[in-house]
């Protein structure tokens, strides 16, 4: 049996399932936690604050949801959809598919950022909270550096570019480690939870800090889809076609780096969302970036939340590394739907 | 005026030389086949019209048009290039391959327009394609394959077509077909043929002019007829050619010592 690519009524049923699978997230990441809430009761409140009925929460269970539960589920999501779509971006760049959103040296340049903040601070040329700024100053200097060695010229390419993050990434990196091993243990051990990357510590504030970037960027990769659908032929053909490859590779690389460089700077390093979300939706959708990466938004921004709701209730009081769930949970379902999809062919 | 006026063309890779003061001109509405033996500087050439290798002196024009005076998507418009080397992109339907064509004139960020579409229809159609407008690219055969990349190359619209090796990998009656299809465009639609063959005998028969490359510069131009006959060619190629005549057309074959 040949296999054709997935029809229009295909890509439309994953869309629907994804966009309910999202809604409820969203309300699990409002309703579950060590506070037991009734849904219909947190639904109710919601709606009260559009006009809609009234509300039956108590001044501190509505602060529960409203400023603790509610900020990290937002944050989640806006994490959830960058890392998922800038992972879909880099593969579609590159053409490769074990790109992530780390690939070129984000992760190394925030953690050299985010490890200054916290070890300096124990010496008073820093303080802890620099971490976010230094951490996204860190990431964007490290992308930077990166596209300066490895991306100009008119023989530059792909590989160019990811050798030149590799290098980049293990330099820093070595800097980094150095610079951890120096300080005290305490400091080691906040630095070792930044990396592994938490959405504990959401706010408000640090939605409103990341939602521009996440907007403004997850605007730019989804549009260019179609660009990177023609560039699946390579760059000479791509070009032979009327695309300017280095401008699109620039303009993309800007803006997955850029709002990757945002959420790290508020979550830490969270693994493993952006390099397996887009592959799940490619099984479900097939090979065209105008189908992945918009689902992909949407799939990441969901998984995410449930990673969330797990990683903070599982071992309450105390949390699991979100990191570690995602990769728990993500790397069964991404078996699972390989599998099905085989079954499915044969 | 010439579809394409190649003048003192230079072309080099670091500090070798590919191609040295080339100067050619084709008319528009004819089929002009490069031969010439391997590293000659075919493909270098080919690649030059189609825009794609930076000119190191001298100049390429296409419809009067310097190419290295416009950007890609004007380019794109002017000249296509089916190359020796597709790439296949799994996952994607022979027709929205063959809608890559279209990139140039609709934009990254736009649909294809009713126009666009309307294209393709007809490029389907006159490719016989429309068999297998939904299957996916990977599942095709090599001469099926080898017809819908011709079929990008239409879908451009373009006054001038540059084909390197395109019947590479294909049986004798594949290799037939896209030629009789390519050259069904030279006659019907005023297409400009510049293309890379090893097989002479095709190359004679299909052309209307043969320009014999090695070392990076012209060595013989002329009607087909003429530079296939010609005692250069065997020299050339380093070996003994002899032309035979079948039922009027001319077929080369080599001699073994």
């Amino acid at each position: 049996m040949t296999t054709n690519p997935p029809t229009g009524r295909r890509v439309a049923i994953v869309a629907a399932f994804t966009l309910i699978g999202l809604v409820v997230a969203m309300v699990c990441g409002l309703v579950v936690g060590p506070t037991s809430i009734g849904t219909w009761r947190v639904v109710g409140d919601a709606f009260s604050h559009v006009g809609i009925g009234h509300s039956t929460l108590s001044a501190l269970q509505s602060t529960i949801v409203w400023q603790l539960r509610a900020p990290r589920m937002v944050l989640g999501l806006l994490a959830g959809a960058m890392l998922s779509v800038a992972g879909g971006t880099y593969q579609g760049v590159f053409r490769n598919p074990l790109a992530d959103p780390y690939l070129l040296g984000v992760a190394a340049g925030a953690g050299l950022g985010a490890t200054f903040a916290i070890v300096g601070a124990g010496s008073g040329v820093a303080t802890p909270t620099w971490t976010p700024l230094l951490a996204f100053v860190g990431a964007m200097a490290a992308v930077s550096c990166t596209w300066l060695i490895g991306g100009r010229g008119m023989r530059s390419n792909a590989s160019t570019l990811i050798l030149a993050g590799v290098a980049v990434s293990a330099l820093l990196t070595s800097m980094q480690t150095f610079l951890q091993q120096q300080s005290s243990s305490n400091s080691i051990a906040r630095v070792y939870i930044w990396l592994l990357g938490s959405l504990a510590s959401a706010s408000w504030h640090s939605v409103w800090m990341v939602l521009p970037y996440v907007a403004a960027c997850a605007l730019v990769c989804v549009a260019s889809g179609r660009a990177l659908d023609v560039m699946s032929v390579g760059e000479d053909e791509s070009r032979s076609l009327g695309i300017r490859v280095r401008q699109v590779r620039f303009v993309v690389i800007a803006a997955s780096s850029l709002g990757t460089a945002a959420i790290v700077s508020a979550v830490g390093l969270i693994g493993f969302v952006g390099i397996i979300v887009p592959h799940i939706v490619r099984l479900l959708v097939g090979t065209s970036y105008r189908r992945i990466l918009p689902i992909s938004v949407a799939f990441g921004a969901a998984f995410l939340v449930f990673a969330d709701t797990i990683a903070r209730t599982v071992m309450a009081p105390s949390e699991l590394p979100l990191g570690v769930v995602t990769a728990v949970i993500g790397a069964p379902v991404f078996v699972l739907i390989l599998s099905l999809r085989r079954s499915m062919v044969r | 005026m010439n579809a394409v006026q190649i003048s003192d063309l230079t072309v080099k890779a670091g500090s070798a030389t590919l191609i040295s003061d080339i100067t050619l001109g084709i008319e528009a509405g004819t089929w002009c086949t490069i031969i010439g033996p391997n590293g000659a500087g075919k493909t270098t050439l080919v690649e030059t019209v189609a825009g794609l290798r930076r000119i190191a002196k001298g100049s390429v024009t296409i419809s009067g048009q310097s190419i290295g005076s416009l950007n890609e998507r004007e380019r794109a418009r002017l000249v296509s290039l089916v190359p020796q080397h597709p790439e296949v992109p799994s996952g994607m339907s022979v027709r929205d391959y063959v809608s890559l064509g279209r990139v140039a004139y609709h934009g990254l960020l736009r649909p294809p327009s009713a126009g666009d579409r309307r294209v393709v229809d007809t490029v389907l159609e006159r490719l016989s394609l429309n068999e297998f407008s939904g299957r996916d690219v990977v599942t095709l055969s090599g001469g099926e394959r080898q017809r819908m990349v011709l079929g990008r190359a239409l879908a451009q619209s373009t006054m001038v077509i540059v084909l390197d090796e395109p019947i590479t990998g294909l049986d004798l009656r594949h290799q037939m077909e896209l030629l009789e299809l390519l050259k069904k465009e030279v006659l019907e639609c005023g297409l400009t043929v510049v293309a890379t063959l090893h097989d002479l005998t095709l190359a004679g028969q299909f052309a209307d002019r043969l320009v014999l490359l090695d070392k990076g510069s012209i060595v013989l131009d002329g009607h087909a007829r003429d530079v296939v006959r010609s005692a250069e060619l065997s020299e050339r190629y380093g070996m003994n050619l002899r032309v035979v005549d079948v039922d009027g057309s001319d077929v080369v074959v080599p001699v073994r010592h």
